[in-house]
């Protein structure tokens, strides 16, 4: 299969390179753990973003997440992930240690900038890892995942049920031989009683005095931005305690990126974070790209960050609308959307689309920029900031709003970064951290702009962070406009998705390429590569495993919200209902994105 | 009977005037709202949108009269005709015109206090009967939120009554002549009006109902008319508050060349569309602050304003 | 002619007979109009689409009574300052100074219960 062998050589030193983790320190913290654990057996595996990765024994893997966690310099505080993956019909597997399941654990030093990767092999009859609940709270639903997907038991974990699928489900869907169509499923019927059967295994507490009440908040509840259930035991309107449930939006998303091709799964990527548009796009085509060694030309890259910018802009517009509304203020959610739809005319007029552009394509993006496009987004660059203005006085200067929001539903840096919490999130909470400037991606080290923070942590701050980071996000997209480059607005070589047309009744070479493109689909180097990005929500990276086909072998989506709705009930225990639903609307979770 | 027949005259036109004003607000509320939001509001049935009452009586009553299995009955029911009845009592005492009103009452502004504030038993007995949790919510959140504006809605009162020596509302009308009490009683103005839009149950208290929060609060059971009674109730609601502020603070009827009753008409409405105008303008507050609001700061206010102006009365 | 005062209570009682008529009739015609349908699904409380669990009863926080006290006393007292507001000009300046103490040794009370946090829900 020369297509392949070509793409590899061709770009293998360009994804190495985007990896702003570095190699040097890369392996640093491998050799750490062998100094460390002399006893442990650390099979190291090569992977095409750079992050260190090894396996470990089922034995020694708490021992030393633990060390990982609190013993280094500059310990990994951060569970960045962690997910199961199916070994058995993998076919690339030289070097690894023999499994039927992996489980991988991807941690996140904020100290270092640097990632580690820790690979469990299980094998055998018992599928089993131990829970690191103990060492970060937010493996909790991780492990419920990992349960719940792939049927690996986690043993000592707290509450072990499924969290995506429904509790009366069959199997687990993520394992190989589960099918991924309804059509290889014979009819779906409801089991008898399911409406009690599936209550009942989501009660709150039992642990509840007269005095109390368990209240259903969601799924069908205008204040909490999409189906998701979050079942409240209040003292009055006091919150005792808060479970949220989710699962209500769950799609598959992950095993349907093992049925599509590389290419044609990109439009299921839009539908993860729905308000995301093409930065769901961005992380995906970013890690099929180090996996294929594709070099984006510059055009492309600024463009791409061009648009990654103004959908960062309308995400955080339909957030700081829906966030006024949900304090009550009814006006300046159709101010802000109003706005967002004058964006949205710009974006029509690039990609075709709306809120679904799926218009990254791997090695560029679909189509060069249509005439007039300067002047329409330079009309907007002038339009936004008086607006945001406005909403200033309206919202973030009204006392009302600081008397709802400052010191509501505070988190500080420290157990913010235990929760794997990211993004405007994390920054509200004092913490300048933004992978655009930490590790940039994309071209992303050649604009100016500020990293906005706050101080407290609360919701007025993540309020306020974000409505800064719209207008960093203008100053980037003004650059861009200022300093597009001319040049191909995708990439040449075979891997790229659709193939160019230009060169391909020329020679033959070019011609079988686009034919395989066109009809198969680019077949990817065998390897594994993430690409974590800054989207509007937070830290968002495809972790890729190319088995060399035309489809992923293992799609896992990182989202930010998933670890930030699960640290809800941190932020809303003693508080009252009108809170929680400020600080539902202040940590900007969608719930395609904690779903997939 | 010429007597009994003006009497009825006066009922009929009391009652059927603030209902009319009420059915003309929903639609002028959210053709306003509209136009202080970018949108049109609703503008298809008639000319401008004018008819959109009829179309929503119609569509209300051709819904489904719905009354919850699990709910208590007869208080179910019961309590939007309480809201209904205790808000068009109140217009009982509210002069139109000079000597146009059904009751010219010595205590009248006493017994609009005593009737508008039944209406929190609607609301709450609704939330209570609806034995529902998110209408549970709103009815607690009526009932406390009571606690938070009465106490100092009939104090902030008390100022004008002593510069008009009465609660006779025409009699504080015709006090008025030289100058409206919105001046000299600017403060008791202003605290009435908020106590008043915490007694309607409008942004930025409408807590009982807060969409966001507690999806429609205390009547989230309801449908068809009995709903359209709540909706139909807050409008009255807020037609009374602002007829009342025109009597108290602004001269009532009083006003060149024209009749009276359109000086009042006119004055009633500018103040119908500035409580609209709150709604577009503020966020809800959380009702532990509507509490601590009003006991921290609008009741040492409206005490103050009472001695202030008690003395400043004496000293005159 | 009937004395004032029964006048007054005939003219209410016409205002409310006549307002409860009107909120009879509407519930009466909706209740003529409205198409009917049954549904188990429909004879459940609204919780978010979910069957609810416990009862929609709750018992009312202590700290609400305490205010509620509060309240009435303040109510009461309201009652006081009322017929002493219309009677101002005629008592004089001994009014303005009893009314004065009067509502000093009821901030006293007020400040004692602000400190005592009765005023901050939580």
């Amino acid at each position: 299969m020369g297509l392949t062998l070509s793409a590899a050589a061709g770009g293998a030193t360009h994804a190495a390179g985007a990896g702003a983790a570095g190699t040097g320190a890369v392996t640093g913290i491998l050799t750490e753990l062998e100094q460390q654990f002399p006893g442990v057996d650390f099979v190291r595996q090569e992977t095409k973003d750079g992050i260190p990765t090894a396996w470990i024994g089922r034995e020694a893997l708490v021992p030393v997440l633990r060390h990982l966690e609190r013993g280094v310099d500059g310990p990994f505080r951060t569970l960045y992930d962690l997910a199961g993956m199916d070994e058995r019909v993998r076919a690339n597997r030289d070097g690894l240690p023999a499994a039927d399941f992996s489980v991988v654990y991807h941690l996140r030093s904020y100290d270092r900038n640097a990632d580690v990767r820790l690979k469990v092999p299980l094998a055998g009859d018992r599928v089993s890892v131990p829970t690191v609940t103990g060492l970060w709270p937010s493996a909790d639903w991780y492990e419920r995942e990992l349960w719940d997907m792939f049927g690996i038991g986690v043993d000592g974990h707290p509450d072990l049920r499924r969290i995506l699928m429904p509790p009366w489900w069959e199997g687990h869907p993520l394992r190989k031989d589960h099918p991924d169509r309804a059509t290889e499923m014979g009819t779906f019927q409801l089991p008898p009683d399911d409406d009690l059967l599936y209550q009942e295994a989501l009660e709150a507490d039992p642990a509840q005095d007269a005095r109390t009440v368990v209240l259903n908040v969601g799924p069908q509840h205008p204040g909490t931005h999409g189906p998701v259930r979050i079942i409240l035991t209040l003292r009055d309107e006091l919150i005792v305690d808060a479970v949220p449930d989710i699962g209500f939006h769950h799609r598959g998303a992950e095993k349907i990126g093992e049925r599509q091709t590389w290419h044609t799964y990109i439009p299921y990527t839009d539908r993860v974070d729905y308000l995301g548009g093409v930065l769901n796009n961005l992380p995906y085509v970013l890690s099929v790209e180090r996996l294929a060694g594709t070099e984006v030309p510059p055009r492309a890259q600024v463009i791409r960050v061009m648009l990654a910018e103004l959908f960062r802009i309308s995400s955080h517009l339909v957030f700081y609308g829906t966030f006024a509304q949900d304090l009550g203020a009814m006006t300046p959610v159709f101010y802000t959307f109003e706005d967002r739809e004058r964006l949205m005319a710009i974006i029509e007029a690039i990609t075709g689309g709306r809120m679904h552009p799926s218009w990254f394509r791997i090695g560029g993006v679909s189509q060069d920029l249509p005439a007039g496009w300067e002047q329409m987004v330079r009309d907007f660059l002038d339009y936004l900031p008086p607006r945001l203005r406005e909403y200033d006085r309206l919202v973030m200067q009204s006392r009302v709003v600081k008397a709802r929001t400052v010191g509501i539903g505070e988190i500080d840096k420290d157990t913010a970064i235990d929760r794997g919490i990211t993004g405007p999130n994390l920054r509200a909470c004092g913490f300048e951290w933004d992978l655009r400037k930490k590790r940039p991606y994309s071209g992303y080290d050649r604009f100016e702009f500020d990293i906005p923070t706050a101080a407290r942590g609360d919701c007025y701050g993540r309020v306020a962070v974000r409505v800064e980071e719209i207008r960093q996000s203008l100053r980037i997209i003004r650059q861009c406009v200022d300093q597009m480059p001319s040049g191909p607005h995708k990439s040449e070589q075979p891997l790229a998705a659709p193939p160019s047309h230009d060169r391909m009744l020329h020679d033959i070479e070019t011609l079988i390429d686009h034919f395989l493109g066109v009809s198969w689909g680019p077949v990817v180097p065998p390897g594994e590569a993430i690409c974590p990005t800054e989207s509007s929500k937070g830290d968002y990276g495809y972790y890729l495993v190319s088995d060399g086909n035309v489809t992923s072998y293992r799609t896992r989506i990182r989202t930010p919200s998933f670890p930030h709705l699960q640290a809800l009930p941190l932020l809303c225990r003693g508080l009252e209902v009108p809170d929680l639903i400020a600080i539902l609307g202040s940590i900007d979770f969608v719930m395609g994105d904690v779903d997939r | 009977m010429p007597d009994t027949a003006w009497h009825i005259i006066e009922v009929v036109v009391m009652l059927l005037l603030p209902l009319l004003m009420a059915g003309g607000l929903t639609v002028v509320e959210r053709r306003l709202l509209g136009q202080l939001q970018d949108r049109y509001g609703p503008n298809r049935v008639g000319v401008m949108g004018e008819m959109q009452v009829l179309a929503d009586a119609v569509k209300l009553l051709g819904k489904e009269d719905w009354i919850p299995p699990f709910a208590d009955r007869p208080v179910f029911v019961a309590a939007p005709a309480i809201i209904l009845m205790s808000v068009l009592a109140s217009f009982a005492v509210i002069p139109l015109t000079s000597g146009f009103a059904v009751a010219d009452l010595n205590v009248g502004l006493l017994f609009f206090l005593a009737m508008s504030s039944l209406g929190v038993y609607s609301v709450a007995l609704a939330g209570w009967s609806s034995r529902s949790k998110y209408p549970l919510l709103g009815g607690l959140r009526a009932a406390a939120q009571l606690l938070g504006y009465e106490v100092f809605m009939g104090m902030s009162l008390l100022g004008v009554v002593m510069m008009a020596g009465s609660f006779d509302l025409s009699t504080i009308v015709e006090g008025q002549r030289g100058l409206w009490y919105v001046g000299p009683q600017f403060v008791g103005f202003v605290v009435f009006f908020i106590a008043g839009l915490a007694e309607t149950r409008r942004t930025p208290f409408d807590l009982p109902e807060a969409e966001s929060e507690l999806v429609a609060g205390y009547h989230a059971e309801y449908s068809a008319m009995k709903f359209g009674i709540f909706y139909v109730g807050e409008y009255l609601g807020i037609t009374l508050v602002s007829a009342l502020m025109t009597v108290l603070f602004f001269g009532g009827w009083l006003g060149p060349i024209l009749p009276g009753w359109t000086w009042f008409l006119l004055k009633t409405s500018i103040l119908i569309l500035v409580v609209i105008v709150v709604r577009a303008a503020l966020p809800r507050v959380r009702y532990d602050q509507l509490m601590s609001f009003g006991w921290k700061v609008m009741l040492p206010l409206t005490l103050i304003n009472l001695l202030v102006t008690a003395a400043v009365i004496l000293a005159t | 002619m009937v004395s004032p005062t029964i006048d007054l209570v005939i003219e209410f009682a016409l205002m409310l007979a006549i307002g409860a008529a009107m909120a009879i009739l509407f519930l009466f015609i909706s209740h003529l109009l409205a198409p009917k349908s049954k549904n188990p699904n429909k004879d459940q409380p609204y919780e978010c689409g979910v069957v609810p669990e416990s009862d929609a009863r709750a018992p009312m926080n202590v700290h609400y009574y305490l205010v509620a006290v509060l309240f009435v006393l303040f109510d009461l007292e309201a009652v006081f300052i009322y017929p002493w507001a219309i009677s101002l000009r005629e008592l004089g300046t001994s009014a303005l100074v009893e009314m004065f103490v009067f509502i000093v040794i009821l901030l006293v009370g007020y400040f004692y219960a602000w400190k005592k946090g009765v005023f901050e829900w939580e």
